[in-house]
């Protein structure tokens, strides 16, 4: 059997989904058995031109994680998806827009200013801000556009496959690659290598009557080990999230910040947990409803950590 | 903003909103027409994604009424609308959206008047915000 | 002859760099620039984050 050729391309990403992937250990050496990669920047040395020489759909399969931040994430993942037969989303940023998608709060002109002109660290006396064209005296320089606005990758080109996660666990890319490889592919759009059931399903932690008389941050609790961190009063977010990470920040003490993304049928994941927390509050007056609420600082920011691109609102408007 | 006619989505309770809607209705009183409703079993049924949804497809404004705390035809509904209300103004504050947006009342079969008073009132409130702007999310051939 | 040499992507790194190298007619190195086309704002987006959230935010500035 020909080698297939395999691509990973990272976008407004930090690169864990890349070291996720390095992660599955001694099985990289299979995977090298089985497979060319023609691009993967953290790794090896290809580049965007070589890519591009590639015949269309020559790319068995590419691996792209990152959100589409700039027109250079943008046009990158318009020659992947030219040169690829299957294109997977790959980690929360891909899927989503992830960590970066928490900027879509902000406004594009407040982040460019805070970074180049505002933090402390910053010296920019003459207040320069990055330009998408620049003349030098020996040529012209050109930077990508930064958009207003972080796009999961879906927004912008046709994908085949979704592999959630912040990062996907090594267990369940192996999983991936073994079905790619032996041509064992569920149908177009699905999701892969997730629960169609709830992490609260996965979770080995004891649970009982779900009654909050006080949410409290994570500095402000020493929590039980054993129990429903919910129950305990933390903002976790199990009960609307896939399962399939094997619980690794539960079994840290943490609550789910949700990266494995809503459940089937789920269109808008902040949306539901607001509604799964609005019930279970154990309140009956507004006022009551105003102190619980005191532990819960930053409900756009939390609710939405992963999954702001593709939430119903988008994003931050200034009206 | 005179050419303006706000669109505004009601999520009305069968039991008692949407009862106090249609006595509003048979009783003659005029009120706008710029409400469109939506009968739901209970306001307990609204999940904020209907109203997230309503915002982002082109409403300027969502009311969501229900029975009064106490009288829930389901004993506890309305008390699940009554607790994830102000959870949910506070996170849309954070999305930019105005708190006068998205009104909560509690309105029985009998109250006729008050709903013809609350519709009249909060299209006048979405009248003087205006439009509500929503993120649009430019299409595959036009990012960027 | 000038000519210009670029490398695209900058490779076996976290994040995104390019450089452009340009040659006089020589053939010996008249300038270079490094560029960083990537930028994500987490300066501005981790405002308004709960401050113990920030440990689990600004650890995906690098997951390298």
């Amino acid at each position: 059997m020909a080698k297939l050729n395999l691509a990973l391309y990272w976008a407004a990403a930090c690169g864990g989904c890349d070291v996720a992937v390095l992660d599955v250990n001694e099985k990289i050496l299979d995977i090298a058995a089985v497979a060319n990669i023609v691009l993967w920047p953290v790794a090896l040395d290809h580049k965007y031109a070589d890519v591009a020489k590639m015949a269309p759909g020559s790319i068995d399969l590419c691996l792209f994680n990152g959100a589409i931040r700039n027109s250079e994430n943008e046009q990158i993942a318009r020659m992947l998806r030219e040169k690829s037969q299957v294109l997977v989303a790959f980690g929360s940023c891909a899927i989503s827009g992830g960590i970066p998608a928490l900027a879509n709060l902000k406004d594009r002109d407040d982040i460019l200013r805070r970074v180049y002109l505002e933090t402390p660290s910053t010296v920019n006396p003459d207040g320069v801000l990055p330009q998408t064209g620049c003349p030098t005296p020996v040529g012209d320089l050109h930077l990508p556009e930064f958009y207003d606005f972080v796009y999961s990758l879906d927004q912008v080109v046709e994908v085949d496959y979704y592999v959630p996660g912040c990062p996907p666990t090594p267990q369940r890319i192996w999983e991936v690659v073994q079905a790619v490889v032996s041509g064992n592919l569920p149908p177009r759009g699905a999701t892969v290598g997730a629960l169609d059931k709830s992490l609260c399903d996965e979770c080995q932690r004891v649970k009982r009557d779900k009654k909050i008389k006080r949410f409290y941050r994570s500095h402000e609790i020493i929590t039980d080990p054993e129990l429903c961190l919910l129950e305990q009063g933390l903002l976790c977010m199990g009960p609307v999230t896939r399962g399939g990470c094997g619980t690794q920040c539960i079994n840290a003490n943490m609550p789910c910040r949700g990266c494995y993304g809503p459940l089937p049928g789920v269109t808008d994941q902040g949306a539901k947990y607001l509604s799964s927390i609005g019930a279970i509050m154990d309140a009956r007056t507004p006022e009551e409803v105003d102190e619980i609420m005191q532990g819960i600082v930053d409900p756009a920011g939390t609710f939405y950590r992963f999954g702001m691109s593709t939430s119903l609102l988008k994003g931050a408007v200034k009206q | 903003m005179v050419d303006f006619e706000p669109k505004i989505i009601g999520f009305l309770c069968n039991w008692c909103s949407y009862a106090g809607a249609d006595l509003a209705g048979v009783s003659r009183l005029q009120y706008p027409a710029n409400l469109r409703v939506v009968r739901v079993m209970c306001s307990g049924r609204v999940d904020p994604t209907f109203v997230f949804k309503a915002l982002s497809q082109g409403a300027d404004g969502v009311l969501i009424a229900g029975c009064h705390p106490g009288d829930c035809h389901y004993t506890e509904g309305n008390y699940n609308t009554l607790k994830r209300y102000p959870l949910m103004m506070q996170m849309l504050e954070q999305f930019g959206v105005e708190r006068e947006r998205v009104r909560m009342e509690w309105i029985s079969a009998a109250e006729g008047t008050i709903y013809a008073d609350v519709v009249r009132e909060f299209t006048e409130t979405i009248r003087q915000l205006g439009p509500y702007k929503r993120r649009l999310v430019k299409g595959r051939d036009q990012v960027g | 002859m000038s000519r210009r040499i670029t490398i695209d992507p900058i490779t076996r790194l976290e994040g995104h760099g390019k450089i452009e190298i340009f040659l006089n007619d020589a053939g010996a190195v008249d300038d270079v620039y490094f560029q960083i086309p990537e930028l994500r704002g987490f300066e501005k987006f981790c405002e308004g984050r709960p401050v113990e959230e920030l440990p689990r935010i600004v650890s995906r500035i690098c997951g390298v």
